[in-house]
């Protein structure tokens, strides 16, 4: 029962093992009960129940109530993201380009202003580095998790 | 109903519970949303856009006597403030749930509404009004008077409202594109481009008083709510009574309240909200002439239905409420369909699983129910939490309880920074101001660091996997329009979760 699941960190590999009914990883136990309802009981001896949901490739689990995002990574696929670029995360409206290719900005300096749901939202740098290369112009819509700028 | 979403529900319901036949309209992109199926008849709305659908005047009118509809309950947003729509809906031969055109129109534009408080002696913030309309020359004046009101100060637009054309300015040197970016905030929010400059006053309560008025000549106020608590301009929770209210101060502010209405000969159901500065001293912000999203935590102190009683008045009849009396302590709080870790932007996807909290002292007012899809189309709010306790502390205990009960997959949601706003400082001992988030949270919010318990996601996660449990089908109109939910690794600032 070998699964990976994808972090900030690279891909994990969790390994769970059986015992009795239970599913158990790092001393944390899962175990299935009536109509398929979550019991889990945490290391530190905590239990609670689990909601959980998979929408694409993304485990959705609800615990004690905070929710957790564990994608899985299928055999053989990168599973990767393309990480210099600076992705829309909305669809949405671009009102301005706030700089040039070839501009070296320092992290948190404005890029761009996305519209979407009638808010402004301010695109900004992650890190220091040079605009390599500027994807859209003021007044295009562009789709959720489109590369409006490369940084380099 | 010319609504949708939650208010659509709450009103509808309370159509029912009066025994009035009701109509909804809906766009298509909204054809079989809950509210359409808590309505008697359904009239499907032409275009796409929403100022072709929930903003044609024209077409709702028809829908309206198409189907024989006697009266129009506009709810918030959309319409329910614009003048024009009041008076077309009376023009026809229809009621206009809601105070006359003239009222709105006096209170709708904010610099008007400042100029009518200050001649009704009503306490306005500091600050000036620049009416010039062409783009350069109101920039212009702008500047000038930010010279004379003084920093740190808010641009606000004069048709404005749910922060949108609002920007705060500390220093000077960032007035000029906050000024433009406000303008054309405005501009494509409302048509208006119109600014005003208030002074900032910070450390300020946010307190509004709720007031009903009806055609016999009653105003009277239901007392405060308290909704210093916002992200960027937007209240996320709000309660009632303010915990630092007395009843001196309640009857003051609630004289001002009612002084605002009758200053405009208002009828229905309506707001003033006020900023509280840390004098003591209060000054009118501005009045909401329609139903407020926080009216709930007002109608659990009070007992008073606030929507059947704009039936009640829009109808003729004397509202039906008792000489004031408050009881116990209720609290909402806005689920947003967004990323508070990530500067709360918002988000979208399926609500693959939704499952509210339950139990005594819960009410939840929404729009959506699992299996719904959040899209970019309209606000993000998916529903209000509010729960009653006869105390202030066991109302936050309650919200703890309930937020931790909640349980939403698929969509990011802000649940969790809502159930840690429960534990924050300023919210347990009740000294909240509009400032607090800012404060609390200076380089953004993210969700406390709980190790153990993300491990053992992983372990349901790896345990479901092997299982085939809970595979969530999105629909066909889901899939076309997003990538399932946003995923954490795309985000611009690459936080995680």
């Amino acid at each position: 029962m070998q699964h990976t699941f994808a972090s900030k960190e690279g891909p994990i590999e969790v390994t769970l093992t059986k015992i009795d009914e239970a599913f158990v990883l790092e001393g944390h136990e899962l175990r299935q009960h009536n109509r398929g309802r979550l019991h889990l009981t945490l290391r530190d001896g905590r239990t609670c129940l689990a909601h959980t949901a998979k929408v694409g490739d993304v485990w959705w689990v609800h615990l004690n109530g905070r929710t957790y995002k564990w994608e899985r990574i299928e055999p053989g696929s990168s599973g990767a993201e393309d990480e210099g670029g600076l992705v829309a995360p909305m669809p949405g409206k671009v009102l301005e380009v706030l700089v040039s290719e070839g501009d070296s900005v320092e992290a948190g300096a404005p890029l761009m202003v996305l519209e979407a749901m009638k808010m402004e939202h301010r695109i900004v740098a992650s890190s220091d580095g040079i605009v390599t290369s500027v994807h859209f112009n003021a007044g295009d819509q562009v789709a959720q998790g489109a590369t409006l700028l490369d940084l380099e | 109903m010319a609504n949708r979403g939650e208010i659509a529900c709450r009103i509808l319901r309370a159509c029912r519970e009066a025994g009035h036949p009701s109509v909804a309209i809906c766009a298509s992109n909204d054809a079989g949303s809950l509210f359409t199926e808590m309505a008697d008849q359904v009239v499907l709305l032409n275009g796409e856009t929403i100022s072709e659908t929930y903003l044609d005047q024209e077409q709702i009118i028809q829908a309206a006597k198409d189907t024989g509809a006697t009266a129009i309950h506009p709810g918030f947003g959309f319409l329910s403030e614009r003048a024009e729509f009041a008076n077309a809906v009376q023009s026809a031969g229809l009621t206009w749930i809601g105070p006359s055109a003239l009222a709105i129109e006096k209170m709708g534009d904010k610099m008007t509404a400042r100029q009518t408080m200050r001649a009704a002696g009503v306490p306005v913030i500091p600050g000036e009004e620049v009416e010039e309309v062409d783009e350069t020359k109101s920039l212009n004046a702008l500047r000038d008077a930010s010279t004379r009101v003084g920093y740190p100060l808010l641009l606000k637009a004069s048709s404005g409202g749910g922060g949108k054309g609002m920007r705060a300015v500390h220093d000077p040197a960032d007035f000029d594109q906050a000024a433009a970016g406000a303008r054309r905030e405005a501009v494509a929010a409302f048509g208006d481009g119109r600014i005003y400059i208030e002074r900032l006053l910070s450390g300020s309560k946010h307190i509004e008083i709720q007031v009903l008025a009806d055609q016999h000549g009653r105003t009277i106020h239901l007392g405060e709510r308290e909704c210093s608590v916002q992200r960027r301009h937007q209240k996320v929770f709000e309660e009632a009574p303010g915990p630092t209210m007395n009843p001196e101060l309640r009857e003051a502010m609630g004289q001002a309240a009612v002084a605002a209405a009758e200053a405009v000969n208002y009828v229905g159901a309506g707001t003033v909200e006020f900023l509280l500065a840390p004098s003591g001293e209060f000054f009118f912000l501005e009045m909401n002439t329609r139903i407020q999203v926080e009216h709930p935590v007002t109608e659990l102190v009070t007992g008073v239905d606030i929507v059947r009683e704009q039936l009640r008045i829009a109808e003729g009849e004397p509202m039906s409420c008792e000489p004031l009396m408050l009881r116990g302590h209720a609290i909402e709080v806005r689920l947003y369909a967004e990323d508070a870790a990530n500067g709360f932007l918002p988000s979208i996807g399926p609500l693959a699983v939704f499952r509210p909290p339950e139990g005594p002292g819960i009410r939840l007012d929404t729009g959506v129910r699992e299996g719904d899809d959040v899209t970019p189309n309209y606000d993000p709010m998916l529903a209000k939490l509010i729960v009653w306790a006869p105390s202030r502390p066991e109302a936050l205990q309650k919200m703890r309880r309930a937020l931790d009960e909640f349980v939403v997959l698929g969509t990011t949601t802000n649940l969790e920074f809502l159930r840690d706003l429960c534990d924050a400082t300023p919210v347990v001992n009740g000294s909240t101001t509009t400032t607090t988030i800012d404060e609390l949270w200076p380089d953004g919010w993210n969700p406390p660091a709980a190790p153990l318990l993300e491990e053992a996601a992983l372990l349901v996660a790896a345990s479901a996997e092997t299982l085939g449990l809970h595979r969530y089908q999105t629909s066909g109109a889901a899939a076309s329009t997003n990538n399932g939910p946003v995923s954490p690794f795309t985000t611009v600032q690459r936080r995680f979760p």
